[in-house]
């Protein structure tokens, strides 16, 4: 009886082996993208998006669409009156500074880079009364990683491992009558 | 009496042949987990549809799929399914979360990953819909579909 009992009690710790061994849990911090959109009104819904950047940055490679391959995004028609990469050079070359100003009755617009940091700051609207506020703050690194592929194309793969580097960030943040969007990373896995 | 001696340690090591076999195949379906699809439609005479599969019985479900039925899905999905085994993999490490929250006065929509299982619900004006499978199982049908098409 005795050894009955032991080999069952043998089974049974096998048994759990095997699930400790599958249920491991997954190890390290990882950085969270989230993005969150609000629209106002009666009708008005939320929709929050919260992806690990690990997962963005498997995923996409494998993604083959459209203007979308290997993780890279072809921006031929954006790019066909801009050297970006000519542009991102003499930006980079350059300290901290404003480098566009638009100053009209009906918008402000502000391009600067600070800290590390590309900053477009969009105000439409009257100056007391804006309708519509984009802030846009990307990491330089970031801007220099999703720019380092091809003449025509955007590394989404190296932008979105360059962004893991980086600390909780930011990024776009829009606001008009009707609907907030906010995207931002940080390393929590639910958006608040 | 060694012959009944003989006979119950016969019986107990048969015993504990079988129990050990069931506790570790017990252990091997709990550890695989369950597809669970709940569909409870809201009107008067709605259906209410609850379903509970182990995850272990889909690669040999999809065995029973027509081979035609099984290439025609293989072949709409097939320029996907290099991303869909990619996920399938990748979510299998990322930390437990909700990825996708859609919340508006007429529904709600939650996907989510919790223990291992990715979870979908949808509670809408017609029906709240519930299901859940392991992650693991995206991968055995990702193989299952590869399997019935030409290669990729």
């Amino acid at each position: 009886m005795q050894r009955v009992l032991s080999a069952l009690l043998m089974a049974i710790g096998m048994a759990a082996m095997v699930l400790a061994q599958t249920q491991a849990p997954a190890q390290g911090p990882d950085r969270w993208l989230h993005v969150r959109v609000q629209s106002s009104g009666p009708e008005g819904e939320t929709v929050r998006v919260n992806v690990p950047l690990s997962l963005a940055e498997k995923i996409l490679p494998a993604i083959h669409c459209k203007e979308l391959k290997g993780g890279k995004v072809s921006i031929k028609d954006a790019s066909k009156d801009v050297d970006l990469r000519a542009l991102l050079e003499a930006v980079r070359n350059v300290g901290d500074n404003e480098f566009v100003t638009v100053e009209s009755p009906h918008e402000r617009v502000r391009v600067a880079k600070s800290g590390g940091y590309l900053f477009v700051k969009v105000r439409e609207g009257q100056a007391a009364n804006a309708t519509e506020n984009v802030d846009i703050k990307i990491p330089f690194s970031v801007v220099e990683a999703a720019l380092s592929g091809g003449q025509d194309e955007l590394d989404l793969v190296a932008a979105i491992r360059a962004l893991s580097e980086h600390g909780d960030t930011e990024l776009v943040t829009v606001m008009d009558k009707s609907e907030t969007v906010r995207v931002w990373v940080d390393s929590k896995n639910v958006s608040e | 009496m060694p012959a009944t001696g003989g006979a119950t340690s016969v019986l107990g090591s048969v015993s504990v042949l079988v129990l050990g076999t069931v506790v570790l195949g017990g252990a091997l379906v709990y550890d695989a987990g369950a597809i669970r699809v709940r569909v409870q439609e809201k009107n008067p005479s709605g259906e209410h549809i609850n379903l509970l599969v182990p995850a272990v019985a889909v690669p040999v479900a999809l065995k029973f799929v027509p081979d035609e039925k099984l290439q025609e899905a293989s072949a709409e999905i097939r320029p996907w399914l290099p991303a869909i085994k990619t996920a399938a993999e990748e979510l299998a490490h990322c930390p437990d979360g909700p990825f996708v929250e859609v919340t508006s006065p007429h529904e709600k929509v939650r996907i989510a990953k919790r223990g291992g299982s990715l979870i979908i619900d949808v509670d809408d004006a017609d029906a709240t819909v519930h299901v859940s499978f392991p992650v693991r199982v995206v991968s055995s049908v990702v193989q299952e579909l590869e399997m019935a098409g030409p290669p990729v």
